[in-house]
């Protein structure tokens, strides 16, 4: 695929505070093709969505931004307040993980759905109005014209979350970024959001910016997925890349210290030794060297760059990748491809965490 | 992994209910409506086995496990603990009935005193129940320690310095220091992240190993209560829907609930999550304030029938091999 909607270059994302500089992205890069679905994962702390608010032009004042944002052929960053408004909605949509938040408690649904409309389309309030409620419809609001007079209090938290989606489609936006658009919510109602999010994909045909920390969301929705530790790009695939032949040890980590629905539990969990570093501090060396079972000296020397994995020589049965290439950053990526999932890491109920003397 | 089939089971609950009084009006609180959190709760738990009780939101799971621990007083309903009934159990007999049977909550932060060293809040239940100049408190406060994995020498540092799943580590030590029989695990690893609550399960499963202790696991993390436990029930609006061995309700479920909750956790597998069966649910939970009459799930469910509305389904063994409250149970395989 050669176009892409949004493609983000070299991103790094600093704040400066009482206790020192927080780099808190590092040199991120991707693109996003259209309608393609990519999926960021991390733990807390990882960066990922200070990167969704950078795209969307919603930093602190305290941060410092430097690398490239390129929505189409326009340029985001140092972008104005005024132009970036003009952008957000029509041109990227967000959806963010508390519903209660990005609702406005004095305002109904339908008037908060048909001001989107009406923010970037020159039409009626009625038209407008009209329009909600064919998207309160469309995102599964049982009984909508009547439904869309109702406050947000009014309304579960599942129902909440597809207002905001509704909200989201109104101008048909090229990209939809979702910050952690399922976290709160109970698991029967996660299934009815994200069906509702495939909806208005399939309506818009926008491309999604999908963060998350939940691992079986993004095997279900992703084409490709990018993981971050410490504010840095650790390794980019389709998901089949990183699901099944991951070539980080951290995101082999991540794979085992999962419970699964679909394992009767004989096996044990893995579990990562350690913590992430401090974000504070100057990078040198590997970031996960400290927590790696496979460290060498040279993880402490050398940062590894992302470096493209060698596919195995039977890539038979999953079909052609789609956009794009595996990589990694990893000193040993394609040895550690090459690695049962999560065997480097113990199973061991010790704690590992350490940081206590 | 347990004889309770043989031996008397450790915990007998036995339709258990607690309903709350809602108070309203301007001047006069006066009761307006009651809510149904816990509606005839009933089952049992052997030695060395885990129970997994699992549910969403609002579904009384918290409510069933403080019950048990006589935190709250249940409305009606029997709750035996080695043959003896707590309810109703006067104050200084429940202290003795609670030395057996301890609890570990799900937030590591608040249930730790800042200000005291985390040896001390370990040692604080031997304080309590008299125990601390008996036996030779300051070892068992290490033992501990060194049970939950720590080192006996973190007993002089203030809960800041630890890490949550070290807390929550602290947490079952404190709750161990008594050698109970059964410990009532409320989310106790729902506020951590993956790679740290992977070390916490491992721990709760290596100490029911060596120890032989039982635990009432309550959790809405349906792959962590498959991991863990031995016998699964799965709660609805105050009901228990369906409960049986954990290949029972994960592999061969029956009610429409079960295998509408299993089919909506996502798998981390991409090729098995886009072939499996996504059953989405219509609609929300009911209020427990005005419970559906007959089976509570019926106004979601897509086989509801006249009967689900006039009558309650018990949950009994209706031929699949496991009790399940449905009126038309059907194994379905949604993993």
């Amino acid at each position: 695929m050669s176009e892409t909607t949004l493609a983000v270059q070299d991103l790094n994302v600093e704040f400066a505070t009482g206790e020192g500089t927080v780099y808190a992205v590092r040199g991120i890069s991707f693109a996003l093709a259209p309608e393609e679905v990519l999926g960021i994962v991390g733990e807390s702390g990882s960066g990922k969505s200070v990167t969704a608010l950078a795209i969307m032009g919603l930093l602190a004042k305290n941060a410092r931004l430097t690398g490239s944002i390129a929505f189409g052929d326009r340029e985001l960053t140092g972008l104005k307040e005024k132009e970036m408004s003009g952008i957000r909605g029509t041109g990227i949509a967000m959806v963010f993980q508390d519903p209660m938040t990005s609702l406005n408690p004095v305002y109904t649904v339908g008037w908060q759905i048909a001001e989107a409309v009406r923010a970037h389309q020159d039409v009626s309030k009625d038209e407008a109005m009209a329009r909600a409620v064919s998207l309160l419809e469309l995102v599964g609001i049982p009984r909508a014209a009547e439904r869309a007079k109702n406050y947000p209090h009014e309304f579960s938290g599942g129902m909440r979350q597809r207002v905001v989606i509704a909200i989201a489609m109104a101008n048909d936006p090229a990209v939809i970024l979702a910050d952690e658009p399922t976290t709160a919510l109970d698991v029967t109602v996660q299934a009815q959001v994200l069906s509702t999010l495939q909806t208005a994909l399939e309506e818009t045909r926008a491309s999604l910016l999908l963060i998350t920390h939940d691992l079986g969301v993004i095997a279900g929705l992703a084409d490709r997925v990018l993981v971050m530790y410490a504010g840095r790009p650790v390794e980019i695939g389709t998901v089949e890349d990183i699901f099944y032949r991951p070539a980080m040890p951290y995101t082999h980590g991540l794979l085992g210290s999962l419970p699964r629905l679909d394992s009767d539990g004989s096996e044990r969990l893995r579990q990562i030794p350690g913590a992430p570093p401090s974000l504070t501090d100057e990078p040198k060396g590997c970031p996960f060297a400290p927590r790696c079972p496979l460290r060498e000296p040279l993880c402490d020397e050398e940062e590894p760059a992302l470096r493209t994995v060698v596919a195995p020589e039977d890539s038979s049965g999953t079909g052609p990748a789609t956009g794009g290439t595996h990589v990694a950053a990893c000193h040993f990526a394609d040895a550690v491809a090459d690695l049962p999932v999560a065997s480097m890491f113990s199973d061991s109920s010790e704690d590992q965490e350490g940081g206590i003397t | 992994m347990s004889d309770a089939g043989t031996a008397a089971p450790l915990l007998v609950v036995d339709d258990l209910v607690k309903h709350y009084a809602r108070r309203g009006g301007t001047f006069v609180r006066r009761v307006v409506s009651t809510i149904h959190a816990v509606c005839g709760v009933s089952f049992t738990i052997g030695a060395s086995e885990t129970l997994g009780l699992v549910g969403e939101s609002g579904c009384g799971k918290t409510t069933t496990g403080r019950a048990v621990l006589q935190l709250i007083e249940p409305t009606s309903g029997s709750v035996r603990f080695m043959g003896q009934e707590l309810v109703g159990l006067g104050a200084g007999a429940m202290r003795d009935a609670r030395r057996q049977i301890q609890v570990v909550f799900q937030d590591p932060f608040a249930s730790l005193d800042p200000r005291m060293p985390v040896g001390e809040s370990i040692a604080e239940p031997l304080h309590i129940h008299g125990m601390w100049e008996r036996g030779d408190g300051r070892r068992k406060v290490a033992d501990a320690l060194r049970l939950v994995g720590l080192e006996p020498h973190h007993a002089n540092r203030f809960p800041n310095e630890f890490s949550g799943g070290q807390r929550q580590r602290i947490g079952i030590a404190r709750s161990l220091i008594l050698e109970p029989k059964l410990l009532v695990l409320d989310e106790p690893v729902s506020a951590l992240d993956v790679s740290i609550q992977a070390g916490v399960v491992n721990l709760l499963e290596d100490l029911q190993e060596q120890l032989g202790i039982s635990y009432l696991f309550i959790a809405h993390d349906l792959s962590v209560v498959r991991h863990i436990s031995d016998r699964v029930a799965v709660m609805y609006l105050g009901r228990i829907v369906e409960s049986g061995t954990r290949d029972d309700v994960y592999d061969r479920p029956q009610h429409p609930y079960t295998q509408a909750l299993l089919s909506a956790v996502p798998v981390p597998d991409p090729r098995k999550e886009r072939s499996r069966r996504h059953i989405v649910l219509e609609g929300d939970v009911p209020s427990p304030e005005h419970p559906p009459s007959g089976c509570r799930f019926r106004t979601r469910c897509w086989k509801a029938q006249e009967v689900c509305t006039d009558e309650t389904p018990e949950l009994v063994d209706r031929g699949g091999g496991h009790p399940v409250a449905c009126h038309f149970p059907e194994t379905t395989t949604v993993v």
